[in-house]
Formats: C-alpha cells, sequence, structure tokens
C-alpha cells in the first residue's frame, strides 16, 4: 500500500484505466463465454452495490434482497409481454414498484432490532418468490419466456458484446447513485444510525425515516438490475429469485467489505468468477466455493477491501459568516423550559419523583445530586429518549408531550450523553455534519444530481462547520477519527456536534468527567462562550469548582426529588444539600485518610 | 371439527422436530448473537448419520431397540461434535470481528455441509427402513399413531431436560451468565470459550434427534432438507422471541400448527405465505417476540 495519498491517487488513477481499457477490448478479444460470466460479475456488481446501500451504509441486515430483484425483473417481463412496452419505457414502473415494495418492507420493520429484520427480509423474499410462483400472471413456476430485448436506433441487444456494454451503462450509473448517496447528508445519516442509532436519534437525525430510505434506495437498484435481467435472459422463472441468490447478493458485499464500492465492486468478481474458475473441481466445484468463502472470511473478517474513512478534508476558509443562533435575538430571562411535576418509574423503582423547575432564556444551570439521584433521567424524559410517567414538559411554550426525539431537538433542545456516544468510525467534522444536517435545506435529489446550488450549499455547511470546530477548539483535528480523539477533545466534539444542531437550549450529562484541571477551566470558558452565543446550557456535573464557577442557578436532586435550589453560593450553605450531597470537610477527609490506609495495606 | 383436530395432531408433530432445532438457534443467538445459518444443515447431518447406522445395522439381525439405540446415540453424539467443530474452525476465530463476518462463515458451513452430504451421498432422496408401524388409535374419528405419540413425547421429554440443564446445573447458570455479559462472565471466571462449544453441543445434539426421528416419520431424507426445516426453526425461534428457550418451544410447536392449518385450510402452496404474514403481524405488534423481554438501554 502506498502511504503516500498522492502516490495512491496515482496508483488508484492507473488501476481505473487499466480497468477501463481491459473492459472496452474484452468484448473485441474474448470468447462470448467469456463475456457473459463478464456480465454476471456486472450484474452482481450492481446488485451488491444495491444491497450495499441497505447492509453497508445503513448497518440492516437485509435476505431478502433478491425480492427486488424480482420486481424488477417481472414488471418488465409483463409489461413487454402483455402490454408491448418497449424495454426503456418499463424502467421507470419498474422503479417505481420496486421502491413501493421497499416501503412496504420497510415500514413494518423499522422498529425491529437488526436481528429480527434478518427473518423479515428473509420472509418477504420468500412471500415474493412464491407469490411469484403460485400467480397464473406470472407464468406460475415457468415463468415469462419471449421478452423482446431492448432496442436502441434500431440496434436489437441480443449479442453478447452489446448486452456487455449495456450492463457496463448501468453499472456505471449505479456506480455514480451510490457514490452521490454516500457522499449525501443521507448517506451520513445512514452511517451515523449504523455507528449509534440511540444517539443518532438523539442529536436530531430522523432515525425511522432515514432507515425507510435506505430500503427504497436499495430496492431502486434491486428494481434496476432486475430489469436489466429479463432483457439479458429474455426468460425469467421463480428460481432465479431464490433465498440462495439474496445470500449470494449478501456474500458480494461483505466479502468485498461492507460500506466499501471497490470492496463490493471486487466482491462481484469473486462470486461471479470463482465458480468459473474452479471448473476444473467438476463436482467439486460447490463444496470449493464454500470453503473458499470460509477461508478468505477467516483471512480477512472486514472484507476484502474494507471501506476507508473519508478523512480528507477541504473546510472552506472564509471567515465571512459568524456563529448564529436564534436565541440571540430573543429576550433573556425569559422562560424557556417549565417542567411541572416530572415522573418517572422504572419497575418498582420511582427515579424520579415529581420534580418542577423552570430554566430562563441565558441563564447557565446546574443540576447536582448524588448518583442515582435521577438527574440524568431528568434529561431523557426532556429529550424524549424515555417517557416521563407523570408530569408535562414545555419548551418555547410548546407541551413536549411524546414527540420522538430528533422532534424535540428540531424545536431546540440538543444534548450531550454522560457516556461519550460519539460515532466513532466517523471523522470529527462528519460527527459535526450529522448533527447540523437535520437543519440542512437543500434537497436530497439536488444532492444526487449534484446541482450547483447543492454545492454551493454544502460548502456553506462545510463553513459552519468548521466554525463549530474552532469554536471548541478541534479545528485542526477535523480529519480525524472520532474514536481516535483524547477523551477531553472527544467531550468537546459531542458539544460542537450538539451546537450543529442550533439548540436554544443545550443540555451537558457531566461534560466534565475524564477532564484533568486544565481542560476543566477551559471547558469553563467554552460553557460561558456557548451561552454567549444565546444559548442556553443546563448541565449535569460532579465537579464543584466547574459547577460553583459558572453556574447562575444550582438545582439539587436526591432520591429522584428536587431538594434546593437557587444561587452556587445560597447552595454551598444549605444544611440539606451538605447532608445529601456534598458532606462537610471533616468528613471529606477522613474517607480520604481511609481510603489511603486501605492502598498502603495491600 | 374432527379435521380441525387432525389438523392439530400433525402440526404438533412436525412443531415437536422445529422446537428442538429451534432450541439450537436461540441458544447459539443467546450466547453469541449470532444466527447460525449452518444449523438446520447439522440437523440434515444427524438424519444422514442416522441412515448411514440403521442401513449398516440393518444386515445385522439385531433386535430393533437396539439398531435405533446405536442410531440414534452415532447421530446425536457425531453431529454435536460437528457443532463443536464448526464452532471452533468457522466461528470462534471471528468472535471479535463484524458481526455479519461470522454470518457469512456461517453460510459457508452451511453451504459446505450441504455440498460435502450431497458429494457423499449422491443427490437424490435416501429413503430411511422403514421402523414405524402405523398402528395407533382414534379418538372421536382423530387419528393418532403410537409413533407420533412416542416422538412427540420424547421431544417434550429433551426440551424438559434441556431447560432444567439451563436452569438448575453449574453449566447451564454459566450460559445464562453469558447471555447477559459475556465480558463479566469471563471476570468471573468462566472458560467462555468451553461454554460457547458446549453450546453448540447441546444445540447439534437436539437437532440431530429431530434429524433422526423426521427421517424415521417421513421416511425420506436429501442434502437439502436443513434448508427448509431450518428456515421455519428459525421463524419459531424468532417468533417465541429470539435467546429465550421457552419461547424457542412454543414457538416450534405454533409454527408447526400454522403449517398444518395453512396446509389444511388454505393450501400447502401458501404454506410459507401464510407463515411469514403472522410472523411479521406478531413482530409488527410485539417487536420481541412473544415471549422475548424489552432490553433497556442505559446512556
Amino acid at each position: 500500500m502506498a502511504a503516500d495519498p498522492a502516490m495512491r491517487a496515482a496508483t488508484t488513477r492507473m488501476l481505473l484505466v487499466a480497468i477501463a481499457a481491459g473492459a472496452i477490448v474484452l468484448p473485441l478479444a474474448a470468447s462470448d463465454y467469456v463475456i457473459d460470466v463478464a456480465i454476471t460479475i456486472l450484474s452482481y456488481g450492481i446488485l451488491g452495490l444495491g444491497l450495499n446501500i441497505v447492509v453497508g451504509y445503513a448497518g440492516l441486515l437485509d435476505l431478502g434482497y433478491a425480492a427486488f430483484f424480482a420486481i424488477g425483473a417481472y414488471t418488465t417481463a409483463l409489461l413487454e409481454t402483455l402490454l408491448h412496452v418497449p424495454f426503456w419505457a418499463t424502467l421507470p414502473p419498474s422503479l417505481a414498484l420496486a421502491a413501493v415494495s421497499g416501503i412496504i418492507i420497510g415500514y413494518p420493520t423499522l422498529r425491529l432490532r437488526s436481528d429480527y429484520l434478518a427473518i423479515v427480509t428473509l420472509g418477504f423474499g420468500e412471500i415474493v418468490r412464491i407469490i411469484a410462483t403460485n400467480l397464473d400472471i406470472t407464468g406460475g413456476p415457468n415463468g415469462i419466456y419471449g421478452i423482446d430485448p431492448p432496442i436502441l436506433f434500431g440496434l436489437q441487444f441480443t449479442s453478447p458484446a452489446l448486452l456487455y456494454g449495456l450492463a457496463w451503462v448501468f453499472l456505471l450509473l449505479v456506480i455514480l447513485f451510490s457514490f452521490r448517496l454516500s457522499a449525501s447528508r443521507l448517506g451520513r445519516a445512514w452511517i451515523s444510525i449504523r455507528e449509534d442509532e440511540t444517539a443518532a436519534e438523539a442529536i436530531g437525525v430522523p432515525t425511522l425515516r432515514v432507515k425507510l430510505l435506505a430500503y427504497v434506495m436499495g430496492a431502486l437498484v434491486g428494481g434496476f438490475g432486475g430489469s436489466l435481467f429479463a432483457a439479458r435472459f429474455g426468460a425469467i422463472d421463480p428460481t432465479g429469485f431464490t433465498y440462495l441468490q439474496s445470500i449470494t447478493f449478501l456474500i458480494v458485499v461483505v466479502l468485498g467489505g461492507m460500506g466499501s464500492m471497490p470492496g463490493v465492486l471486487l466482491g462481484a468478481v469473486i462470486v461471479g468468477g470463482l465458480p468459473e474458475a474452479l471448473r476444473f473441481l467438476a463436482l467439486w466445484r460447490e463444496f470449493g466455493f464454500a470453503i473458499g468463502l470460509i477461508v478468505l472470511m477467516l483471512v480477512r473478517p472486514q472484507g476484502l477491501w474494507p471501506a476507508r474513512i473519508a478523512r480528507r478534508v477541504q473546510l472552506p476558509e472564509d471567515d465571512a459568516g459568524d456563529l448564529s443562533f436564534a436565541g440571540a435575538e430573543a429576550k433573556w430571562g425569559e422562560t424557556l423550559l417549565e417542567v411541572k411535576d416530572l415522573g418517572r418509574d422504572f419497575g418498582g423503582v420511582r427515579a424520579v419523583r415529581g420534580v418542577s423547575f423552570t430554566v430562563h432564556r441565558g441563564e447557565i444551570l446546574s443540576i447536582i445530586g448524588p448518583n442515582g439521584a435521577g438527574k440524568t433521567t431528568v434529561f431523557n424524559c426532556l429529550t424524549g429518549v424515555i417517557r416521563p410517567s407523570r408530569g408535562e414538559i414545555v419548551f418555547r411554550g410548546q407541551r413536549l408531550g411524546r414527540r420522538a426525539p430528533h422532534r424535540v431537538v428540531a424545536l431546540g433542545l440538543s444534548r450531550t450523553f454522560q457516556g461519550i456516544r460519539l460515532f466513532p468510525n466517523m471523522t470529527a467534522y462528519q460527527n459535526v455534519l450529522v448533527g447540523m444536517d437535520p437543519h440542512h435545506r437543500v434537497s436530497l435529489v439536488g444532492e444526487i444530481l449534484g446541482l450547483p446550488s447543492a454545492r454551493r450549499d454544502a460548502q456553506e455547511h462545510l463553513g459552519t462547520c468548521r466554525r463549530l470546530l474552532q469554536f471548541v477548539g478541534l479545528e485542526e483535528e477535523a480529519g480525524r477519527r472520532a474514536g481516535d480523539l483524547p477523551y477531553g477533545d472527544q467531550r468537546r466534539l459531542e458539544i460542537a456536534r450538539a451546537l450543529g444542531a442550533k439548540p436554544e437550549l443545550l443540555l451537558l450529562d457531566e461534560p466534565a468527567a475524564g477532564m484533568n484541571p486544565t481542560e476543566k477551566t477551559a471547558l469553563m470558558g467554552l460553557i460561558r462562550g456557548i451561552r454567549d452565543l444565546g444559548v442556553t446550557v443546563a448541565l449535569i456535573e460532579h465537579d464543584m469548582m466547574l459547577v460553583m464557577g459558572v453556574s447562575d442557578r444550582v438545582l439539587v436532586m436526591d432520591h429522584g426529588a428536587l431538594i434546593a435550589a437557587g444561587p452556587p453560593a445560597a447552595i454551598q450553605r444549605n444544611e440539606r444539600v451538605i447532608d445529601a450531597y456534598l458532606g462537610n470537610d471533616t468528613e471529606a477527609e477522613e474517607t480520604a485518610g481511609t481510603e489511603e490506609e486501605a492502598l498502603w495495606e495491600s | 371439527m374432527q379435521a380441525f383436530f387432525q389438523f392439530t395432531v400433525e402440526g404438533l408433530t412436525i412443531g415437536a422436530f422445529y422446537a428442538l432445532v429451534a432450541l439450537g438457534y436461540t441458544m447459539v443467538y443467546g450466547i453469541i448473537r449470532l444466527i447460525n445459518f449452518a444449523h438446520g444443515d447439522v440437523f440434515m447431518v444427524g438424519a444422514f448419520l442416522g441412515w448411514t447406522v440403521l442401513v449398516t445395522l440393518a444386515g445385522m439381525h439385531l433386535p430393533m431397540a437396539i439398531g435405533l439405540l446405536v442410531a440414534f446415540a452415532v447421530a446425536l453424539i457425531g453431529s454435536g461434535a460437528l457443532g463443536v467443530l464448526i464452532d471452533r474452525v468457522a466461528y470462534q476465530p471471528l468472535l471479535s470481528a463484524p458481526r455479519l463476518s461470522i454470518l457469512i462463515t456461517a453460510l459457508g458451513v452451511s453451504l459446505a455441509l450441504e455440498n460435502g452430504v450431497l458429494l457423499i451421498y449422491g443427490p437424490g432422496f435416501l429413503t430411511y427402513p422403514h421402523l414405524l408401524s402405523s398402528a395407533g388409535f382414534a379418538i372421536d374419528g382423530v387419528q393418532v399413531s403410537y409413533a407420533q405419540t412416542v416422538m412427540f413425547v420424547i421431544s417434550l421429554l429433551l426440551m424438559v431436560a434441556l431447560y432444567l440443564f439451563v436452569q438448575h446445573t453449574f453449566i447451564g447458570t454459566a450460559m445464562r451468565a453469558l447471555a447477559v455479559d459475556q465480558d463479566a462472565a469471563r471476570l468471573m471466571g468462566i472458560d467462555v470459550e468451553r461454554i460457547i462449544q458446549i453450546t453448540f453441543f447441546v444445540g447439534s445434539f437436539l437437532a440431530a434427534a429431530a434429524g433422526v426421528m423426521e427421517g424415521l416419520y417421513y421416511t425420506q431424507i436429501s442434502f437439502f432438507m436443513g434448508f427448509l426445516l431450518g428456515l421455519r426453526a428459525f421463524t419459531a425461534a424468532v417468533l417465541g422471541g429470539i435467546g429465550n428457550i421457552p419461547g424457542a418451544m412454543a414457538g416450534g410447536l405454533l409454527i408447526g400448527l400454522l403449517e398444518s392449518y395453512g396446509a389444511g385450510y388454505i393450501s400447502s402452496r401458501w404454506t410459507d405465505v401464510f407463515v411469514f404474514l403472522v410472523l411479521i403481524g406478531v413482530l409488527v405488534v410485539k417487536p420481541t417476540g412473544l415471549f422475548g423481554e424489552r432490553v433497556v438501554e442505559r446512556m
């Protein structure tokens, strides 16, 4: 592997030129048999890339992908043979039907855990195949034959060489589609839910819709491949769309490398070509293929050509724009959030019992209290991650009710997590972009078509992203993998990601945990800076130096109830708070002493 | 009404086989979160091992009971060992790899077993020795054969034994601990790899029992028999709530009944559509299966 990026780019270019040259020469030089194998490989490439959208990008297991392939093939076949529609005109209905079936399969499965998806998608694939086998209109087990080949300018696509060219055109279109998708905000959202679905939802990604779109986009490609299949063979029957076929597409994706386009194409070459190369094994061929598959997976569990993180980033340098937040113009001091008698039970445990408080615009509010006091549960209720058992939450004059977390974020309430929940396999700037994306105006179609307006907007978007990273002091780390950042940097990156949602109220759950004293001091500055942008801040924290130094007001919780509220100085003198949480100095020293003793004894 | 009860009898018989195989899916899923695609094929290998023993012994004029006992012993232990071997070779090295790669080796093992058996035994159907008489009894015109009864009882006994094993032995406790938190189990001194192997042994053992019984009952076996049955058994495991042992048992019987009613009242051609629609319906209403528990996530 060439370490130098420039050299690597040159190698890639040469490889592409070699492939293009080989692809053009092939139909002139090779036998019809070889061309036929090549078409098979190209078809696997198309379907592999389609399935890769679902499995590789969005991380949803799909064992029934052949269903979409079948729907595309049957649509084209039926329209051509029954209604004599020319091949090209069958493509739009074929894609439309596949997309609709993507919604049909996607919708009921969206709330399922990924493992259950396996069986539901498998069932869907089987249902489609059985319907095709049993209905008269689809020709039953015999299928449909006599499908006319595509005709373009009087040219009939019957010869292997012409079909080969057609397959290349289809594949290139799918590559372009897949590439644009992966670079779009939808592509980023898919990766984010693959990395951590709960966190994605909590920072504003509409996870259900995003997952549904993964099925729809995958289905589109599947239907497209199906139409090509019908045109290629002129006849189709249900045996071409079995569970084994779905499995084969999955092997293409996983063997090559999930989420990696070159990997999937390499997987297609192996799955399409290896059985042909193993012909000398005669009867042992299938067995040899199975063993080869196991060995390849054992040697390269991450796939033959695993996806790489897009590290290169050109964040625009202009400083024209400023970080702007809606809250800046609003009236400070007015009620932003009102919590009334909030309660939450877990089984018999009453984690939060009747908590009421308000947050005023422009203040920095801390919630403190011993572990298990219910602080994080309050945050989870506010952000819609869990449903309150009782009580009411009013934010900016609107009752939050049973709103999904991403809709709470859309209202202007975003958060960070106690245990860091970044998307570790995305770069720092991509993490921030995922936080920003839900508020992005540009249409997805514009992004896929690469319209100038979409590009301009993406540039602007990256500019805001850079300013956010600069604001938390991570501009230099933009291209690094989030999981590789030091602890303190990860905390600050989470804050930048949450700010990306343009919140009016930012909830920070133990932002100083794991930070050293220098970082904590810097964090205090950062929190004040956030407030100065016009964003109200509420935080949960155990570090009293930070809490007392930064807060305008402090709430104290113990055993699920609010036991005190007031400015820091008053809280420090409050007897109940000292008993429940702060402790007095002598007690603290004694405990420290015993700990030290114990350490020496061992 | 008589037809209904007849379908019920058929459904419970086949459902008991599904339940035995479903247990293997659910146990393996419970501890290493793997959908073991090769499991249906282990069931198939069990049927072939049993067939081999029975055919070999057929010339030796042994009492039928001894022949059956040897066949069961060889098939069950042989398949159990095969399960352990599969785990060692194809799954253990990938336990910490991306989850889908282990799924692909499972598919590879499945293909290898099917094609291996195909190479050894050929592609056609093999006929099991006809050892079971069709004698039986009738209740209100509903026919129940003794063979059906005995096999159903054996299946139930195996399931009860498994349940007691998992609930009341040290190894069973270790399995349950592993299912909850593998790292914590390791820190408590549990030999995780060995427990996983035992799980594979037990699951394969039960599947082979179903395999031999299916061979005896339907008298025809083929290298492809594991696929369809595995699919149904996996469906059963999910229906009951994957990872849940009593759920797999109930799910197996339920799928057997659904299939039997579907074939009886609708058409055998649409049975699978019927079964899958019920499954999807159940999962939409209760996403963790009939007996599955909600997983609460901490943040």
